[in-house]
């Protein structure tokens, strides 16, 4: 801690008193904040989280902290403040609970008792407390307390999880991120001059790290050398001590993140005698029960300095003092990580695959994953099926956690395994995981011949759980594959056995896969299954195929553009999601939910869910196809760089995922070109997807090529007859390809699609409505699509066309500019002056010159009168800008 | 990442006015989406009917980024365009007319993605 001799904390009373704040505010309005801390290392995280805490002694304080761990106990930090809240949260915690379970729980105790929570070292956070954490910033709003969540910003690359979680969290009030910046050159002259060293080369030195800086002044000597690295900086204070105080600090260090003072006096011979030594020079501190580090930095760089053999014999003496306190419940995880360094194989195999299937029970699948794996990688000797069975699950944990290419190889070891234990039923399953990996991996025709091997292999031995569900996983590869009729037959075999066996999750997929066929057949059957599917599923429990049933319910909506039920279906899907363990299920519905949004005209929104999907480290090729085409359309439409980049990325994974997946790319490229003025491509890039919509009862898809390559003059025919008819299109593209426009526009204008009927508009040869047309689309902020119809209308010999780059001055009688519109949206919603300045970011006195020009271009004396004017006007406000 | 010009035409009044926004809205990019998107320079622009308006050249990973940056920190984006490269005139000042040594200086090349 830099305090000055004064005992302050230096430089940190600015996020001190937003915490203060915060906190009186939960305690008065009973509205809960969570704080995001974050800085480098060393910047002292922990001593303001302290300093906040004594600064409040009537309140309670519960602490949990992430540890530095390979695979840190699931749940870790949430489990301690479970414990340290005691009673019915504690007794939940020992359990082995579910994240939103721990969450609900805490939430209760929290309003029951005015508390503070400190959660720590987030950056090292397994996947459980991830989960948690995203559940607690949902809630925290509705909890009368303040969440501290600190972590260490430096080095979180773009693909972390708590990167990607941060990312995804809201902008909202109830959430508040602090950044805690390093000491200025003052506080550190402050500081060193209360010691006699020169403050400018401790400075540059140390760069106003609290850390180095107080590291360095503990180890120097008047007019001393400053060491280059905070880590020379803690090996210099160490090199104080004598060797037996040295051999004390090494067996502390290698027990991250604090060693349990039991086990210290377990492991050591005479090292304790320098305990009070290294508790006095500061290297060491004790709370009581544990001892350790004054901060991790300087445990990792002890732990750093160990010699290798050294460090091996220190482990040998943790794991077994570890292992041999039968009366305390040691950490399975926690074991196989000294074990593991002991170099003990047998021991690594027994707790590694211990702490997998706790880790798994818990949810923390990345953690479960690793330890799977480090029992495979100390496990060569065990005998085959033990081998089989540890890379199976590692295969399903890799496969949960969306790291698609490890569980690829761990299932094919498992699989190569299974054949040599003359093994056809687990052999054939292998297959059928294979084939759904691969299609996640993008390699549809791979996908294709595994769930065939899998249905040879198993239709050879007694028809099982096994061969239903390669039945149900081959059918959904012929839907992929657009083989109608397969998946029919199929399907049907699936359905049959399953019930049959009683294998619900096969059943319940079949049936789903099912109605999707029976759906693009335009069979008048399609929506029973789907119900019946969901009511198994819902029944047995099984979480994953509710999802599945609930996701198709809001497809078939969207696919029909109807998309109050399409909305209302996916966000209650992802709602469903977010309160179980389906981790990576409501990214699959963003890509359709981003669909949906672009569809209706809400553009920002639509971004903002794809690219949610985009960024996502991990996500499989398929799912990734619908959130490029919503990005390249809306590029397209805008104006913006980079359309290609993303329509050639998803042509590219369309062609390997299957011919499904062709159209509805094609049609966003035909609509790409268009915009671009490269009419003479559309033909070329819709041609082989006009082939496939023939086959298939989308009457949507096959209007929207048809109308892209009328577009292009390419002339067919289309009659809106019977949707079974090959050649019927949907309502709005029939009324377009023959000719009325405005009916066209009506219809899109009806369903709720501004853009398509826009584009209707601005084709029609009535010059005001395709003046309308244009005007539309500059209000969406389509700027290429707009200057695109302008280009067309001149040639018609349309003139006076009004373009420019302020979108509201083409939807705005009074002549106000866009900053203009800007105060007199937020007038209307009734804000003061200087509410207006903070929000749009100017000085009060311009805001002052903005409100008198707009009063004075409406004509009114008074705001509330402005606003009336503002609605009569129909100016748009901010919100729907 | 990448790097985008943005054309951000808007009503500020003065420079001060629209320096201020411009940097606000860096400490938002920097407090709330680090490592989104990242803030090079801006061009203020001299705009009619006295208003100002910026230029501004950023990094960052997609357009969407720009725009969600822009939403958050209360900026316009009327344009995106990408930029493929930079070269900064070598001009000698102390020599009006003349070029330093080197000639024309590219101080980046067109970047493909990152």
């Amino acid at each position: 801690m830099t305090i000055s001799s004064a005992g302050e904390l230096l430089e940190r009373s600015e996020p001190l008193a937003v915490l203060a704040k915060r906190l009186d505010a939960a305690q008065r309005a009973d509205r809960g904040t969570l704080v995001l801390l974050s800085g480098e290392a060393g910047i002292g995280k922990t001593a303001l989280a302290r300093a906040w805490s004594t600064s409040r002694p009537g309140m309670r304080a519960l602490w949990g902290a992430c540890e530095a761990l390979e695979t840190p106990r699931p749940l870790g930090p949430m489990i301690d403040v479970a414990e340290q809240a005691a009673g019915e949260l504690a007794r939940l915690a020992a359990g082995d609970p579910s994240p939103a379970a721990l969450v609900r729980a805490l939430a209760i105790e929290l309003r029951r008792r005015r508390t503070l929570v400190v959660l720590e070292d987030l950056h090292w956070a397994d996947g459980a407390t991830l989960d948690a954490l995203r559940l607690l910033a949902r809630r925290v709003e509705g909890v009368p307390t303040v969440v501290l969540a600190t972590y260490r910003d430096d080095g979180l690359e773009r693909t972390h999880p708590l990167r990607v979680l941060l990312g995804e969290l809201p902008v909202a009030p109830s959430i508040v991120r602090l950044r805690l910046q390093p000491l200025s050159l003052a506080a550190v002259q402050q500081l060193a001059e209360e010691r006699g060293i020169e403050p400018g080369n401790l400075y540059r030195r140390t760069r106003g790290n609290p850390f180095f800086v107080t590291e360095v002044l503990a180890a120097a000597e008047r007019g001393g050398v400053v060491p280059e690295t905070v880590r020379d900086a803690v090996l210099a204070r160490a090199a104080r001590l004598d060797a037996v105080g040295r051999r004390l600090l090494d067996m502390v260090a290698i027990v991250p993140p604090r060693a349990e003072m039991w086990l210290v006096e377990a492991m050591a011979d005479d090292e304790l005698n320098s305990l009070e030594s290294c508790l006095a020079s500061g290297m060491l501190e004790d709370d009581g029960s544990t001892v350790g580090f004054r901060h991790e930095i300087a445990r990792v760089a002890i732990e750093n300095a160990v010699p290798p053999e050294v460090r091996v014999t220190l482990h040998r003496r943790a794991l077994s003092a570890l292992s041999a306190a039968a009366d305390r419940r040691s950490d399975a995880a926690r074991l196989a990580h000294h074990a593991e360094a002991a170099g003990d194989s047998e021991a690594v195999v027994r707790y590694a695959r211990l702490a997998g299937e706790r880790a798994a029970a818990m949810r923390a699948h990345r953690e479960a994953a690793a330890q799977f794996a480090r029992a495979l990688r100390s496990g060569s000797g065990l005998p085959a099926d033990q081998r089989a069975s540890l890379f199976e699950s590692r295969s399903y944990e890799c496969y949960l956690t969306d790291q698609i290419e490890e569980a690829i190889a761990a299932r094919r070891e498992a699989v190569r395994l299974r054949y040599e234990l003359h093994d056809p039923l687990r052999a054939g399953d292998g297959h059928r995981w294979l084939s759904l990996l691969a299609w996640m991996a993008g390699d549809n025709h791979s996908a294709q011949a595994e769930a065939r091997r899998a249905v040879e292999l198993l239709e050879r031995e007694p028809a099982g759980p096994e061969l239903a569900t390669a039945y149900s996983n081959l059918a959904v590869m012929r839907l992929f594959a657009y083989d109608i009729s397969g998946t029919l037959e199929l399907g049907a075999r699936a359905i049959e056995l399953a019930d049959r066996v009683g294998e619900l999750r096969a059943l319940t997929d079949a049936l789903m896969t099912v109605d999707t066929a029976e759906l693009m057949a335009g069979s008048p059957a399609a929506g029973a299954r789907l119900q019946r599917a969901l009511e198994l599923a819902l029944e047995a429990g099984l979480e994953e195929q509710v999802a599945r049933a609930r996701t198709n319910l809001g497809l078939t909506a969207l696919a029909v553009r109807d998309y109050k039920l399409a909305d209302r279906q996916l966000a209650a899907c992802v709602e469903y999601c977010s309160e179980r363990d389906l981790g990576t299920w409501p990214l699959y519905i963003a890509g359709w939910r981003a669909r949906s949004q672009l569809e209706q005209g809400h553009w920002d929104a639509a971004a903002e869910l794809a690219t949610t999907v985009l960024e996502h480290p991990r996500i499989a090729a398929p799912f990734r196809i619908t959130a490029l085409v919503v990005i390249g359309r809306l590029r397209a439409r805008r104006g913006d760089p980079d359309v290609w980049a993303s329509l050639d990325e998803a042509l590219e994974l369309a062609r390997n995922a299957g011919e499904l997946e062709l159209a509805p790319v094609a049609a966003a490229r035909a609509e790409a070109r268009w915009l671009g003025g490269e009419t003479a491509a559309i033909a070329d890039e819709t041609d082989a997807a006009v082939a496939c919509a023939r086959a298939h009862a989308d009457t949507w898809i096959r209007g929207e090529l048809l109308v892209w390559r009328r577009r292009a003059g390419i002339d067919e025919v289309a009659e809106p007859t019977a949707v079974a008819e090959p050649t019927a299109v949907a309502a709005p593209f029939a009324h377009e390809l023959g000719g009325d426009y405005r009916a066209a526009a009506a219809l899109w204008e009806g369903i709720g699609c501004p853009y398509e009927a826009a584009i209707a508009r601005a084709g029609s040869p009535d010059a005001r409505t395709a003046r309308a047309g244009l005007a539309a689309l500059q209000e969406l902020g389509a700027r290429r699509a707009a200057a695109r119809v302008a280009r067309t209308l001149r040639h018609r010999g349309i003139r006076d066309l009004q373009l420019g780059p302020r979108k509201a001055t083409s939807h705005n009688p009074a002549g106000l500019t866009a900053r203009e519109l800007d105060v007199l949206a937020l007038i209307a919603e009734g804000l003061r002056n200087s509410e207006i300045a903070a929000r749009l970011f100017l000085s009060e006195k311009t805001v002052d010159h903005h409100v008198s020009s707009v009063l004075r271009k409406l004509g009114v004396s008074s705001r509330t009168k402005a606003a009336t004017e503002a609605t009569r006007l129909s100016i748009p406000t901010h919100s729907q800008r | 990442m990448k790097e985008y010009g943005i054309l951000r035409r808007s009503g500020w009044r003065s420079y001060t006015d629209l320096a201020a926004a411009l940097e606000r809205a860096d400490r938002v990019a920097r407090d709330q989406i680090p490592g989104d998107v990242r803030w090079i320079r801006s061009y203020l622009l001299d705009e009619d009917r006295g208003e100002a308006g910026p230029f501004c050249i950023y990094r960052a990973f997609s357009p969407e980024a720009i725009r969600r940056h822009a939403a958050r920190a209360g900026l316009p984006v009327d344009e995106i365009i990408a930029v493929a490269g930079t070269l900064i005139s070598s001009h000698d000042p102390q020599n009006p007319g003349g070029w330093l040594p080197g000639g024309v200086a590219q101080a980046t090349q067109p970047t493909k993605e990152e």
